[in-house]
């Protein structure tokens, strides 16, 4: 036989805990505790909890991606342009700032130099087109083309291969087509013909980093 | 009340004893609330500096001890950097050149990955006077 009044101190004991976690939860909530200024920090475990939920939120879901094999110039070109008008504010560029807002914001949107090296091309086309909650970042695909999305990939995973000086010419032709022609075309021509992409299943260490700057290469299927 | 009871002294001995611990306690808070790092207008604010470095996303490229998110792996690891004789490739690590160089990285090393952050004077050698804080 089983006594369950033996269990009825060790119930009730459970049942206080959840309904007084339930009272702070609700003193926070209707009392005004939470902090809701940008100006103030998470506090460390709240950044911790947020941070990671993201990121786990990101690897789980973006696996239904299917990126394609390689992106060409047109389209790391036609990336950096909508880079330019629409992500450098908050997420700088090669050799650029971010806007002075930018660090006004909480959390504070990152430099993405390292973002290719830190996700697949899958998960940063996830993050690109579906946004983050709470942070600041939209859902790029709801007011732009899946294309363009890819378009904006192709420029994160080329962009360490992209000097500020090249980010600098090519940010200038995207808002006055035709000036300095010559300067264009040779910041162009610096930007991989194709950029190989990592198979699925996880980042391939020096994809998209090891090929020539100035030449297509016939990079490995391992690449 | 125990007070009361047999074999207890009557009377103040407790409220005077928590007293006492509460007047120690609040000095050694005091004493625990003095920032151990220097500071000083000339050098700037390490603690100002380390916010300032949470707030320009410093860790999406460096890996910064103590710093929220601060695991880049653009740039250099920041831990030790005030140990380091030369910074950014030529440059003698004095906290003037430390400020100089986060405030206009373009102008020092024209072409490098860093950006100018649009950083004023101020923030410039409050963030150098953080940087100086790791060893």
């Amino acid at each position: 036989m089983i006594k369950f009044h033996k269990w009825v101190p060790w119930i009730v004991a459970w049942g206080a805990g959840l309904a007084t976690t339930g009272v702070i939860g609700l003193v926070i909530v209707f009392g005004g505790l939470f902090n809701a200024t940008a100006t103030t920090p998470h506090l460390p475990i709240v950044a911790w909890a947020a941070h990671t939920a993201f990121i786990n939120s990101v690897k789980v879901r973006a696996g239904v991606v299917r990126p394609p094999a390689q992106f060409n110039r047109d389209q790391i070109a036609a990336g950096l342009a909508d880079y330019d008008r629409s992500c450098t504010g908050c997420h700088g560029a090669p050799g650029v700032g971010r806007a002075t807002f930018a660090a006004g914001m909480t959390p504070t949107p990152p430099f993405l130099l390292g973002a290719s090296r830190q996700w697949t091309p899958a998960q940063l086309y996830w993050i690109v087109h579906e946004g983050v909650k709470m942070t600041g970042m939209p859902a790029w695909g709801e007011s732009q083309s899946d294309d363009r999305v890819w378009n904006v990939v192709a420029f994160l995973e080329a962009m360490p291969q992209i000097s500020p000086a090249d980010y600098a010419r090519l940010r200038q032709s995207a808002e006055r087509p035709g000036a300095a022609a010559a300067d264009v075309a040779a910041a162009r021509a610096h930007l991989p013909a194709v950029l190989m992409l990592p198979n699925e299943g996880g980042r391939v260490p020096g994809a998209g980093v090891t090929q020539s700057r100035a030449a297509p290469t016939s990079a490995s299927p391992g690449l | 009340m125990t007070a009361a009871g047999p074999g207890h002294r009557p009377g103040i001995g407790l409220p005077l004893r928590l007293a006492v611990a509460a007047v120690l306690a609040s000095t050694a808070l005091a004493g625990c609330g003095v920032s151990p790092r220097q500071s000083s207008p000339a050098t700037g604010d390490p603690d100002r500096g380390a916010v300032l470095v949470t707030r320009h996303a410093c860790g999406a490229c460096h890996e910064i001890p103590g710093v929220e998110q601060g695991n880049g792996r653009v740039g250099p690891p920041l831990k030790g950097v005030a140990s380091r004789s030369i910074i950014a490739g030529y440059l003698p690590n004095t906290p003037d050149n430390l400020a100089r160089w986060v405030q206009s990285p373009q102008a020092i090393a024209p072409g490098n990955a860093m950006p100018n952050m649009g950083l004023s004077d101020r923030d410039a050698r409050d963030i150098a006077a953080f940087l100086e804080t790791l060893r």
